[in-house]
């Protein structure tokens, strides 16, 4: 394990190097897109609800992304693939062996190694382009500022919570997401315009009422649908694309291939995006 | 006839970039402007025009070189 941990530290330190050389290569804000990133985005660049404003919103755009586990991996791979020009990636946690099966940016090697940083090192060789920015530590609402969107990867409801409340406040785009056993759900959020996670949901579930992760358990390929509908998500937000999931949630069952949109409306008493509960004085 | 206003030339590119230049050399257009594409016989005189086609263009071939007018 030594010898693979030394490796380790070798890729990981690759990686910075050559983030480092293609970030002081990028082209400043306000150009066109070069020729190799024409090349390197040309499979998305050639859909029709795709575009070379899409793909510049894109990079001049700073993501967010609140935790680096099962959802986070699909999430960070996604948008960093897409060209996304800044990813801050939270999570106070160190990869364990238990985590493999389905967050997919770490590896065995990576046991021990602090998640923020394992996943940065995979960005960093997945697109150069992408300065990636990691923070091994718990979420709090400061972090939002700067970012022009976040995805919330977080696997409790009090992280859940907290990130709607900090993005209400900043006026800063969301995308939730969650999952458990062999279901999820996803939603995308304008605070002030569509609703908001707490309008969807009022009140966390009391604690221990519902299954943690490692309670109830889950399957690699259902954080990956979950996740990467998540990251759709955010593409769409991030280059105004026509039909998110705005004022609505879906409902995923993987046990029966169930999709559902289910409707929510934004309540003007919500606590977090609106004036708040009714004085009963 | 309306006059030829830009003009690319994807003599040098294969699939898909030469549907890329295309295509975002017309997003830069406005409706009605004309593009006039130069290529090589093959696969991008097939997909070029098809592609342009299916985005609502009006597409025109003469020889090598393709026309379209940006709707």
């Amino acid at each position: 394990m030594t010898d693979r941990r030394g490796f380790l530290g070798e890729v990981v330190g690759a990686a910075v190097r050559a983030g480092r050389e293609a970030s002081s290569a990028a082209p400043p804000p306000g150009r066109g897109l070069s020729d190799a990133e024409l090349d390197r985005y040309s499979r998305q660049l050639v859909l029709p609800q795709w575009s070379e404003q899409a793909q510049l919103a894109l990079r001049e755009a700073a993501v967010l992304v609140v935790g680096a586990g099962a959802l986070g991996s699909p999430v960070a791979t996604y948008l960093a693939g897409a060209g996304v020009g800044r990813l801050g990636i939270v999570d106070h946690d160190a990869v364990e062996v238990s985590n493999l099966h389905r967050q997919h940016l770490h590896f065995t090697p990576d046991v021990g190694v602090a998640k923020a940083h394992s996943a940065a090192a995979k960005l960093g060789f997945l697109n150069p382009g992408v300065v990636v920015e990691p923070y091994q530590a718990h979420f709090n609402a400061a972090m939002v500022e700067g970012h022009d969107l976040v995805v919330d990867c977080s696997d409790s409801f009090e992280t859940r919570y907290a990130v709607n409340a900090a993005c209400c406040a900043a006026r800063t785009p969301l995308v939730e997401g969650g999952v458990t056993g062999m279901s999820g759900m996803v939603m995308a959020i304008r605070p002030g315009e569509s609703a908001c996670y707490r309008c969807a949901f009022p009140t966390a579930p009391p604690p221990g009422s519902v299954p943690s992760c490692a309670q109830a358990g889950v399957l690699g390929p259902a954080a990956g649908v979950i996740g990467s509908l998540q990251a759709l998500e955010a593409l769409r937000l991030l280059a105004r694309l026509d039909g998110a999931l705005l004022d609505a949630f879906l409902q995923v069952d993987l046990e029966d291939a169930g999709f559902v949109r289910v409707a929510v409306r934004r309540r003007p008493e919500c606590e977090d995006c609106g004036a708040g509960p009714t004085s009963r004085g | 006839m309306t006059a030829v206003a830009r003009v690319l030339d994807i003599t040098g590119l294969t699939c898909p970039m030469t549907w890329v230049k295309t295509k975002l050399e017309l997003e830069r257009m406005a409706s009605g402007e004309v593009l006039t594409v130069r290529c090589c016989p093959g696969e991008a005189l097939e997909n070029v025009p098809r592609s342009a086609a299916e985005e609502g263009h009006e597409v025109a071939l003469d020889g090598n070189t393709i026309r379209i007018v940006h709707r």
